[in-house]
């Protein structure tokens, strides 16, 4: 492996990863597309080392969370039953479905990743008393310190089975394309589940890195984690992941929010133009 | 209900130092297998593979973490969300392995 590739590699890593931190997004979504378009890499190698990246900042940014005592650990775990059977479908298809197709679902998930950063999240919170504590015996309520005022606020889980049922498809699609799907995970979270922002947030990234682990052990079995790919990939992220962390106290500001939007579009339309490439000219970008 | 807070808070400092130090080693190996690279080729890679195994191992042992914290806590019915956890992520590996 030259030393010029891994240097990019790892600079890929690093800057999608503290970008992801600061944004509040895995890095997968910005790797895969750089890594096919720009790299030349092949699809599956791209997502290969976009899982470990996406492993790598989940279990780098996930103890702040933690002490913060912010993620719903028992809520994760029961999601993960529905994010790693996803997950293992979305391996099966991933060998099945032609690039180019690939190429337009990532375009898809792009945009709506684009959708989803103009629009701001609401806070959704029932009041406690509210909802039918149906699932009371799984004891999944929990609640979280806030600090200015300094109270405990109180929380209940809301139809739990709309929630499995998106969390089955994120993990479909994480598998596929080699991202967090946290653009599926925040929405599921925030709007059936109705978990506080924060709450969401933290649980939404405790639970990433197992789904990526469960697509990446497939991935590595099948060779399709390429160690000079991966190897730079990962300590960018780790690298760039804790730098996230730390700017991330200051809110992103909406010119900065606006400007990746914009990124998000135009890599959204060269991935659908290289889908629609490879069907004229019959190669592998 | 007390004491359960308490061994909540437990769980969650286990689960933050295991992948804070999990990370650092991970991310140890994988370095050091590229600093020997240039030297001795075959070496260097098959640290960095390692190290890359153990970030895909991490949030498998987290879930191992809480498999046993379940068990021990005698909360049998999370205990066998999280085996069941494992066993997909197991079924996931072998399907990879049975195709390539």
């Amino acid at each position: 492996m030259p030393i010029a590739l891994e240097a990019w590699l790892f600079a890929v890593a690093l800057g999608t990863s503290m970008l992801g931190g600061v944004l509040g997004m895995a890095s997968g979504i910005f790797i895969v597309p750089i890594l096919t378009m720009f790299g030349g890499l092949d699809i599956h190698t791209a997502i290969g080392a976009s899982l470990i990246s996406v492993i790598a900042c989940s279990c780098g940014s996930a103890a702040p969370f933690l002490r913060e005592r912010l993620t719903n650990i028992r809520l994760a775990i029961l999601l993960e039953t529905a994010t790693t059977s996803g997950a293992l479908c979305g391996v099966f298809l991933a060998g099945l479905i032609p690039t180019p197709y690939l190429f337009v679902i990532f375009a898809l998930i792009l945009l709506l990743s684009a959708q989803q950063m103009l629009g701001r999240r609401k806070e959704s919170l029932v009041p406690l008393g509210a909802g039918t504590g149906r699932w009371a015996a799984l004891r999944l309520d929990s609640s979280y310190p806030q600090r200015s005022p300094d109270r405990e606020v109180h929380y209940r889980v809301q139809r739990l089975p709309l929630g499995m049922t998106l969390m089955y498809g994120a993990g479909l699609i994480s598998a596929l394309l080699g991202i967090g799907s946290g653009v599926l995970k925040i929405p599921a979270m925030d709007t059936a589940l109705r978990l506080p922002i924060k709450v969401s947030s933290a649980t939404s990234n405790f639970m990433i890195g197992v789904t990526a682990a469960a697509s990446a052990a497939a991935y590595f079995a099948r060779g399709e984690v390429i160690t000079g790919v991966a190897a730079p990939i990962a300590l960018g992220s780790v690298v760039g992941s804790i730098l996230g962390a730390r700017i991330l106290m200051s809110v992103p500001n909406e010119k900065l929010r606006l400007m990746f939007v914009g990124i998000l579009l135009i890599l959204a339309v060269q991935m659908m133009l290289a889908a629609f490439g490879i069907n004229l000219i019959g190669h592998t970008p | 209900m007390k004491a359960e807070a308490a061994l909540s808070l437990e769980l969650e400092q286990l689960l933050g130092k295991l992948l804070r130090y999990g990370t650092f080693v991970a991310s140890a190996v994988i370095a050091l297998g590229m600093a020997i690279f240039p030297i001795a080729r075959a070496a260097g890679t098959r640290a960095a593979t390692a190290g890359i195994v153990l970030f895909i191992l991490l949030p498998v042992l987290r879930i191992g973490a809480m498999l046993v914290f379940f068990l021990r806590t005698r909360d049998y019915r999370f205990g066998a969300i999280a085996a069941l956890v494992m066993l997909i992520i197991f079924t996931s590996f072998l399907v990879g392995a049975a195709e390539s």
